[in-house]
Order: C-alpha cells, then structure tokens, then sequence
C-alpha cells in the first residue's frame, strides 16, 4: 500500500514537472494611438503573438509591422515604407519585446493584479530597454493581460520630416491586449 | 484689350490647374485600399515550399514575397475566429505554418465557401505576405 502511494506521489510530480506552464495567443491585440491637435493617427494589429511562461515568469511579445491597419491606405504605406522601412531586413519587419514580471504573482490566485514588467524593446533594428506596468488575470484555462505605455519614435531611430513633424505626437502610446490560452506541444 | 484676354486666359488656366492639383492631393490622400480578392497572384505555392523559403532565409523572402499577393495551398491544421469576426486557417502546422486571416468582410462575402472548410482538407487561400514570426502570415485573405 504504501508503494502504491509513492508511485502515485512519483507520478504526480513526474507529470507537474512534465508538463510545460506555457500560455500563448497569435491572436494578441496592439494598438497605438498618435494624437496631436492636427491629427488623430490610431492604427492596429490583431496578429500579435505572444507567450507566457509561469515557472521564469517570462513574456514575449512580437508582431509584423505590416500587419497594421490605419484608417487610411496613404498612412499604412508610409508608417512601413518611410518610418518603420519594413522591407529592409527582418529586424525592421517586426516588433519584440521580451521580458520579466519582476513584481510578485500568484499564477494560482485569479485575481486580477498589477505587475511591472522590465525587459526589451526591438523595433526598427533598435533595442531598448522598457519597463511597462501591465495588468495581469491569471485563470486555469485563459489568462488575460493588458498594459499601456510610451514609445518615442526617436529613440528608435525612426525619423520623421520636419515637416509632418507637428502630426505626428512626441510620444506615441501603445496598447496591448492579450487573451491566453495553455500552449501544448 | 488684347492684354485683357491673356490675362483672363491665365487666370482660368490658373483655376483649372489649381482644381486638378487639388484633386490629385485628395485621390492620394484617400487612395482606396487594395483589394487584393481581386489581384491576381504573385506567386502560386503550396505552403511547405513557402515554409521552406522562409526557414532557410528570412530576409531573401522577405525581399521576395514581403506585401506580395500569393496564392497558397495546404492541410488545415487550424480554423479559429477572432472576437472582430475575422477568420484564420492555419495551413500545414497551427504553431509554425502558414496563416491566412480572413477580414470580417470577406468571412461575410465567402461564408458558404468557408463553411464547407474543414480540418485536414487541402485548400488554397489568396492574400497579402506580411511576413513571418514563428508562421507565415498572409493577410486580407480569402478562399480561392
């Protein structure tokens, strides 16, 4: 009887240990928003791909600059052929950012927390280092994560014309939206 | 007199100039998106070749089929749609394939033919290269 016990005892750790604690979306959402008193530039992408690993409290995030949608077709064409050059390598096609919750949570706890994330952000062939406050809803079968932060587009190499250089806004504000799902292998 | 007339002349050929410059800059401003139903492909691939070309070397593809219309063929390995009401069939793997995202207008414009789509059939969507993160994403696309 008591065999019988470790064996399962063996089998319940061998399984946990197994088992990956990964959760992912290919279907994240990323929007930025440009605002300055002469235009509204709001574009966004619903192809984001994103994972969360529980054990490292881990998260990467990245996205095709061309998967943008803008109200416009002229402004589509010019955020990936004169700013983000999305055709030039596959650094400039992209955006990443990888990093760690470095603020406690409790995967288990289901309730909604507020978290610091520090890591890196690439766009442009450029990395930077970020930290984003971003909220966190741990769950058993779905995850939910959203987070708001600012980018200056200069820090990312990306040059703007002196002459559009009043529309479009000093620091563009990028939103996330994540809903996960358990990643099997 | 004779100056008079050149000068009205000048003035209406001014306007008219004017008037064209003015709806060049607002066509452009506005230009209508590309319809990419209604291109015709670049290039006419199953998937696995174009898993392939991005595998072996993502910048020559990228320069190759970046923003480029393809006509892609394969096994469903995935059917999910997003909470917008656009589509995504994932060809050959559901992690690493190929991902053809189907907008909400063309789900509502091709829902009998979509419909009939199902895991582990071969089918052949049409759509923009937007290039690839862990798969190959074509967007704006639509069943051929």
């Amino acid at each position: 009887m008591k065999e019988l016990y470790l064996i399962a005892v063996f089998c319940l750790v061998f399984i946990s240990a197994g088992a990956q604690n990964r959760y992912f979306t290919k279907d994240a959402k990323i929007n930025f928003n440009s605002s300055t008193p002469i235009e509204d530039i709001i574009a966004e992408s619903n192809q984001a791909t994103t994972f969360i690993d529980l054990d490292k409290n881990e998260l990467v995030f990245s996205v095709l600059t061309t998967s943008f949608k803008f109200r416009r077709a002229l402004m589509e064409e010019h955020f990936n052929e004169n700013y983000m050059e999305s055709a030039k390598n596959k650094d400039f096609s992209k955006a990443k950012f990888s990093g760690k919750i470095t603020s406690p949570i409790d995967w288990k706890s289901e309730k909604a927390v507020v978290v610091e994330v520090k890591g890196d952000l690439s766009m442009h062939g450029v990395t930077k280092p970020i930290t984003i406050k971003a909220n966190i809803t741990p769950g058993k079968t779905k995850i939910l994560a959203n987070a708001e932060f600012k980018v200056t587009p200069e820090d990312f190499s990306i040059n703007i014309p002196s002459a559009v250089r009043d529309k479009i806004a000093k620091e563009v504000t990028i939103k996330v939206d994540a809903i996960y799902a358990p990643y099997q292998q | 007199m004779a100056n008079r007339k050149v000068l009205r002349i000048i003035v209406w050929l001014f306007v008219i100039g004017l008037i064209f410059a003015f709806s060049a800059i607002y066509y452009v401003f506005n230009m209508p998106r590309r319809n990419i139903a209604k291109e015709n492909a670049a290039f006419t691939m199953t998937a696995k070749q174009l898993i392939s070309d991005f595998k072996k070397d993502e910048n020559g593809a990228n320069a190759k089929y970046l923003d480029k219309v393809i006509a892609v063929s394969g096994e469903i390995k995935g059917i999910r749609t997003l909470d917008n009401h656009s589509m995504v069939f994932s060809l050959e793997d559901a992690m690493e394939g190929v991902s053809c995202t189907i907008d909400s207008a063309d789900v509502v414009r091709n829902t009998s033919k979509l419909s009939q789509l199902k895991g582990g059939e071969t089918a052949t969507f049409k759509g923009r290269c937007s290039g690839m993160l862990m798969d190959i994403q074509i967007i704006n696309s639509s069943p051929e």
